[in-house]
């Protein structure tokens, strides 16, 4: 598998390609080496196969772009398939073994419950249902000793058992495994050489972190999604294969880095948010470019909308995030949903009060005016109704949208509020949209102030369909003052695809106090894990250069219940430790307690191979060319706005608000108060006009 | 409904609630112990001119306190110390001075008042629960206290700063009477830091939308929340619901505390009526409502409401329809200095009962009985270095309650609070514990058409002599979570030392338990109650709960009536058990509820409280004490265990029958 995809390493193609597949469109970002021209194109997705549109869209692209299959230096991929799948609990059949006493670890998982206040609230449903869970009599102490070894007739019936189970795939999690993932492995390896046919994972092995449930999970999400992956890429190889593109295929993953198909086959959950954290990479790049270092993106999509955050110029990692319910532990860019997306239903309730979302139309039948059957007005459809998109040329005119009817829709709600009068659509439309602004902003406003961050010293970079056409109201609801929208802002993740490095985590929990000797350990740790990344570089792509490893560890004051993720840097002794540690302390905290003893837990490092960057984009255009014009519904009254067309805009032209940028992949709207300007790479920065 | 314009109300709701959100990260990210860290033991919210919460957070912090009422806390400060200036913050704990905003001692509660223009315009508040505030005994909280006097420093509303400044006599009283105060001291500047993100965040929504709206929107919010607890109470049938339970006992005997609550649902409004429930007990249980529609009273009235309705906003208007009745000198309304560190237990079994009145008004929405019991396992050991440490193993919890169409939820319960568990390898790697079993519970859900949640189970081998397990809120260890709609009773819970081992022992409620290595400890919590008639089960559903290992095929043919043979349903079988069996009906309590009530009817029980409320409160305790000697005197020992003898039971019921006439 993976020397099919890697086979071609001595491709010279100029063009590099960024796909990543969403529920309604794929999008494919197009990188000339040779011009620094970015094209982008859009194809209907086809969920039931998702490598179909991949391939007939590349192939569209390429003859539309007048390129061929042997001009393809690279491709970068990002798909949902796993996510979906997880979300859907639609994975494969898999078994789960575990340490005698623990066959509920995932039934009772954290003991929480999504609701404290729901009487009706159920929880997760577990990704191995409790029959399938087999106890077999092994674990480790705390000191990674194997304290119950399984005996060979052990071996055999917990064999036997599993067997009967007609399986998949399964995972073997041993308490304490973590402290020495390489006994558990040879277990794992036991039992798998007892049964035909059915590979068994070592949760230690994949992701050595103490927590037995976390690690329970990140093993059995791997198994669950591994034959639809397995599957996927196998189909999409000989799909590229067909067309004659024999480039090297990168699939990037949930930490904003990518891998070779070989690795994600290997370790699939890696790459299980990668859409949004591609989007979140390339803003950063973007933004750095612009010398911007502290933004929010801002990613409105079809459901819902997500944030994220990067200070100096780097997007903030997650070490726990939600997976349809399940805490994932994996390193993961942080993104946040934050409410509203496009296809959020306006409605009013039996008190008649307006109510944006939480339902969704989603794609299908999506909002009013998409006309495939929604009859609930959606946040799309106050777009429309507000003037801020044309219906007629959404999509640069490929699916004109039904004004009509969203209008038709949005008055049934008014009167349901008591609104009336001529412009009751509009007026409707633009309260949702403020509902719906307040809903992001509070979000927002809570995300920081978790982190002690003042969101009003941030630039806000929004992508996604609907981002740049929501980005203005949500940035003067919170007093941003400042706001980059990207040329490929409406195939943004793809765009990131195009520019990831190659990257994978490691880690090894230690646990222990600080002292010069457990330091030495942490750093011989590191030095081993930087071993074994430099081994994985080797292995997925050996030409690659620039290389670079990532240290941190988590840290903690003796007694804390919570743990802090802290950089560290080489040749770091306790002192340094220490130091680093308060001082990150202080920063989130506000405090340091020099005096406490501290601890040190997880020990992480992040092994990058850094990729081509791409060339800064350009400015297409020459002028400021006004197109047409249309009244903007805004504070209670219709204004009129000069409409632009994105392509038309050239370097250093000047835009004052009410007005419009229309582009085939999305719509920017620039609210009166504001101006922007295009700059030298063709972004529009719009920025608040001084009162 | 509301004046104001029906976007804006749900923009500056959506708003309001998204800055006490703000508020609880501050509090967190900056607060310094454990129970601001970890346990999220800790809230804030903002307040009307009428010290009633009209915004409140949804998702972090202390869920249940949106009915508290900062009101008199504010009103005996500006009687006592002068009116409220800006930058002023009151400072309280004591439940009965601050006429029931506090509940307990170690609940430190902060008000400031916003202003604007010179007007106040809305007060922040926040509580934490801090590490202690001194008493008798470390962390201020122990169930056999007999008075607040035991429970620490008691704190009556004062002004702990003065325009901005820390009032230099109320922080050497605090430093003075706490274990802690550099700890006490972090967390009261977390919460001074949390009130001025909440001051800072209002100034920032008066800018953007002014004073009148954001008045007027306070109460706006309040009468739509009304409003929407008005129409879930439209949907119960009209009626008196009756409906009492019992804690196993009061800690420091081993009488049994009995809860009652009739509820009155009319015209869109509820009266809850508390009269027969127990005296104050004379440990700390007592839960101090001062006589007012409580938060601890009312708690499952706010979460029908935004059961039934997701979009209701979380506010003090959502008790608006709601009254209350509590007898003065009762548990769940005691005088004064009755002692309260462990109120919320007797809370859990409020919840129950307010869960079965309203599950009579609508029995398709409302569950069984949840296990109801939180065990935060506490294990100390002694340091090889001197000392002891001291860590929580894991807090127990069991399932919650079965209803009409769905199984309870095994091994979680957030009734009463939702605390995430511990890893047991960080537990393993801090404590010199083995865990040999954390599981799920087979068998203890209550069999039903639709079966309770299992309780769960922890076995853990003591690896360090002279170690000792504190087990506080064990309960329903006698008296089951009920089943409902003929859905029988979960299993009670238990505690076992060495079980199997010839050194086994059986023990009931432990405070503190005193074990060597080797020790092999097994607590189990209760199962959660079903609903329905077990007979009603579908064959299909018992099988598979059998192929899980959550029923036992022994009890899937004694609970269920249904027959399996090599792993699949014997129809024939099957059906014969079933067309034997009785049909089961209405709330099925247990055994030992039965027996107890066989002595103890409800009737006699509220004509008893009745009349000892009407003693003093000083002769109380001890004539209840004597009544209940008198009445079980005859009667065995682990009585209402094992059934009792007609005669035996009958001559009980006479002997109460004339303690009644002579009280």
């Amino acid at each position: 598998m993976k020397d099919l995809a890697i086979g071609a390493t001595g491709t010279t193609g100029r063009l590099r390609i960024g796909i990543d597949v969403g529920g309604t469109f794929t999008d494919f970002v197009m990188a000339d080496a040779e011009t620094g021209r970015v094209a982008l194109y859009k194809e209907p997705s086809t969920p039931d196969d998702p490598s179909r549109a991949l391939i007939e869209g590349l192939d569209k692209f390429l003859a539309r772009e007048g390129m061929a299959a042997s001009d393809v230096g690279g491709l970068m991929h990002g798909t949902t398939i796993g996510l979906n799948a997880i979300i859907m609990r639609r994975g494969a059949k898999i078994g789960l073994i575990v340490t005698k006493g623990y066959r509920d670890i995932l039934e009772i998982a954290r003991c929480r419950m999504p609701s404290s206040f729901d009487l009706h609230a159920q929880k997760e449903v577990p990704l191995v249902p409790r029959a399938r869970v087999v106890e077999i009599d092994a674990r480790f102490d705390r000191d990674g000793k194997l304290t119950r070894a399984p005996s060979e007739a052990e071996l055999d019936r917990v064999a036997r058992e599993v067997s009967a189970l007609g399986l998949d795939a399964a995972a073997l999690m041993l308490i304490n495994g973590y402290a020495d993932p390489e006994t558990e492995a040879g277990i794992a390896k036991a039992l798998s050489d007892r049964i035909e046919a059915l590979s068994i994972s070592s949760a230690a092995a994949i992701w050595p972190e103490i927590r037995e449930y976390e690690r329970t999970l990140v093993a059995c999400l791997n198994a669950y999604i591994q034959p639809l992956m397995d599957a996927y890429f196998a189909r999409l190889t000989e799909g590229l294969a067909r067309i004659g593109v024999t480039a090297p295929l990168l699939v990037t993953a949930s930490n904003g880095g990518s891998l070779s198909v070989g690795s994600a086959v290997a370790r699939p959950v890696e790459t299980i948010l990668s859409g949004p954290a591609s989007g979140v990479m390339a803003a950063v790049r973007q933004a750095g470019q612009s010398g911007m270092d502290n933004i929010i993106t801002f990613d409105m999509g079809g459901t819902s909308s997500d944030m994220a955050v990067a200070t100096e110029g780097t997007a903030g990692i997650a070490t726990r995030t939600d997976i349809g319910g399940l805490p994932l532990v994996l390193p993961v860019v942080d993104v946040n949903a934050i409410g509203a997306g496009g296809g959020s239903i306006i409605w009013a309730d039996a008190q008649g009060v307006l109510k944006v979302g939480p339902q969704s139309a989603g794609a299908h039948p999506g909002p009013v005016s998409y006309g495939r059957g929604g009859t609930e007005p959606a946040v799309t459809d106050c777009f429309i109704a507000s003037g801020f998109i044309d219906p007629a040329n959404f999509g640069g005119g490929s699916m004109p949208l039904d004004g009509d009817a969203a209008r038709a829709a949005l008055e049934a709600v008014a009167e349901r509020i008591g609104m009336s009068g001529e412009d009751r659509a509009a007026r409707l439309a633009e309260g949702a949209l403020a509902v719906a602004s307040a809903g992001m902003a509070g979000s927002l406003f809570r995300t920081m102030a978790e982190r002690g961050l003042d969101p009003r010293d941030f630039v806000l970079l929004p992508f996604g369909g609907a981002g740049p056409t929501h980005a203005n109201l949500l940035a003067e609801e919170i007093g941003i003052a400042r706001i980059l929208v990207p040329q490929a802002a409406g195939a943004y993740c793809a765009m990131g695809a195009a520019g990831a490095d190659l990257r994978r985590d490691f880690v090894r929990s230690l646990r222990a106090g600080l002292t010069e000797a457990s330091a030495a350990d942490a750093e011989a740790t590191f030095a081993a894990l930087q071993a074994e990344g430099e081994a994985w570089l080797d292995d997925e792509l050996p030409e690659i250069a620039e290389r670079r490893a990532e240290r941190s560890a988590d840290m903690r004051y003796a007694g804390q219940a919570y743990e802090l993720r802290v950089d560290l840097r080489p040749g770091d002794d306790a002192a340094a430790y220490a130091e680093a540690f308060h001082r990150e302390h202080e920063r989130i905290y506000g405090f340091r307690d020099a005096g406490a003893p501290v601890e040190i837990g997880t020990i992480r490092l992040a092994m990058i191979g850094a990729g081509q960057p791409l060339a800064p984009s350009t400015a297409t255009g020459t002028g400021a060319p006004v197109r047409t014009r249309r009244p903007l519904y805004y504070k209670g009254a219709w204004v009129e706005a000069s409409v632009y067309d994105r392509a038309g805009l050239g370097e250093g032209a000047k835009i004052t608000g009410p007005a419009v940028v229309e582009q085939p992949e999305t719509t920017t709207v620039i609210l009166p108060g504001w101006a922007a300007r295009v700059d030298e790479q063709g972004n529009l920065i719009i920025e608040r006009t001084p009162a | 409904m509301s004046s104001l314009d029906p976007v804006l109300l749900e923009i500056l709701g959506n708003k309001f609630a998204s800055v006490t959100e703000e508020m609880c990260l501050t509090l967190q990210r900056t607060g310094r112990t454990l129970y601001v860290k970890e346990t999220a033991d800790f809230a804030c919210a903002l307040a009307g001119l009428d010290g009633r919460f009209f915004a409140y957070p949804r998702s972090i912090g202390v869920s249940g306190f949106v009915g508290l009422e900062c009101l008199p806390a504010i009103e005996a400060v500006i009687a006592t110390q002068g009116a409220l200036e800006p930058g002023d913050v009151i400072l309280t704990n004591d439940p009965y001075r601050s006429t029931g905003l506090a509940t307990h001692l170690p609940d430190l509660h902060m008000i400031e008042p916003y202003f604007h223009d010179g007007e106040i315009v809305a007060y922040g508040w926040c509580f934490v629960h801090c590490s202690d505030v001194g008493g008798r005994v470390a962390s201020s909280i122990s169930p056999v206290n007999t008075e607040i006097f035991q429970e620490g420093l008691r704190i009556p509303p004062v002004k702990l700063m003065r325009r901005g400044e820390m009032s230099p006599e109320v922080k050497l009283f605090l430093d003075a009477n706490s274990r802690t105060p550099e700890a006490n001291m972090g967390d009261i500047r977390a919460m001074l830091a949390s009130l001025a993100t909440g001051r800072r965040r209002v100034a920032q929504m008066l800018g953007q939308h002014g004073a009148f709206e954001l008045t007027a929107a306070q109460e706006a919010l309040m009468s739509y929340a009304a409003g929407k607890a008005e129409a879930v109470l439209r949907q119960m049938p009209e009626g008196r619901y009756s409906f009492a339970d019992y804690l196993d006992d009061d800690a420091a005997s081993r009488l049994p505390v009995r809860v009652a609550v009739t509820i009155e649902i009319k015209d869109g409004k509820v009266h809850l009526d508390f009269t027969g429930t127990d005296p104050q007990v004379a440990t700390a249980m007592n839960i101090p409502s001062c006589g007012r529609p409580h938060a601890w009273l009312t708690l499952r009235m706010l979460a029908l409401v935004q059961t039934l309705d997701r979009s209701a906003p979380l506010n003090a208007g959502l008790l608006r329809p709601l009254s209350i009745t509590t007898p003065l000198g009762s548990l769940v309304n005691p005088e004064e200095p009755a002692a309260t560190g462990v109120r919320h237990a007797a809370a859990i079994r409020v919840n129950d009962i307010l869960n079965g009145a309203f599950g009579i008004a609508l029995p398709d929405v409302l569950p069984a009985a949840a296990s109801g019991t939180v065990i935060p396992i506490v294990m100390s050991e002694p340091k090889p270095t001197g000392g002891r440490m001291v860590q929580v193993i894991e807090p127990l919890i069991g399932g919650t309650g079965a209803r009409r169409g769905h199984d309870g939820v095994d091994g979680r319960d957030s009734g009463i609070s939702n605390l995430a568990n511990n890893p047991v390898e960080t537990v393993e790697a801090e404590l010199g514990v083995e865990v040999l079993h954390y599981a799920l519970r087979s068998d203890s859900g209550g069999a039903g058409q639709w079966r309770g949640g299992c309780g769960m189970e922890l076995s853990f081998r003591v690896l360090t002599d002279g170690s000792h397990v504190l087990g506080r809120g064990m309960e329903r260890l006698l008296f089951r979570p009920w089943g409902q709609a003929g859905g029988q009773p979960g299993q009670p819970g238990s505690l076992v030392i060495n079980e199997g081992h010839p050194r086994e022992r059986r023990l009931g409620k432990i405070d503190v338990l005193e074990v060597q290595a080797g020790d092999i400890v097994t607590f189990r919590t209760p199962g959660a109650g079903g609903w329905g008639d077990p007979m009603q089960r579908a064959p299909e559903a018992v099988l598979a709960d059998v192929e899980a290992g959550f029923v036992t095929a022994e009890r899937a043919r004694r609970d269920y009536g249904v027959a399996l043979t090599g792993g699949r349903i014997d129809t024939e079988a099957t059906a014969a058990l079933r067309s034997a069996a009785g049909t089961n009906a209405g709330t099925v309590f247990g055994p030992e509820r039965d027996t107890w009530d066989g002595v103890f009817a409800p009737a006699l029980m509220d004509r008893l409280n009745a009349a000892l409320l009407a003693l003093p409160l000083s002769r109380r305790q001890s004539r209840r004490r004597e009544i209940f000697e008198t009445v079980l005197a005859d009667l065995p020992t682990n009585f209402p265990r094992s059934p009792v003898s007609d005669t035996q039971r009958e001559a009980a019921a006479r002997r109460l029958e004339t303690c009644l006439n002579t009280i």
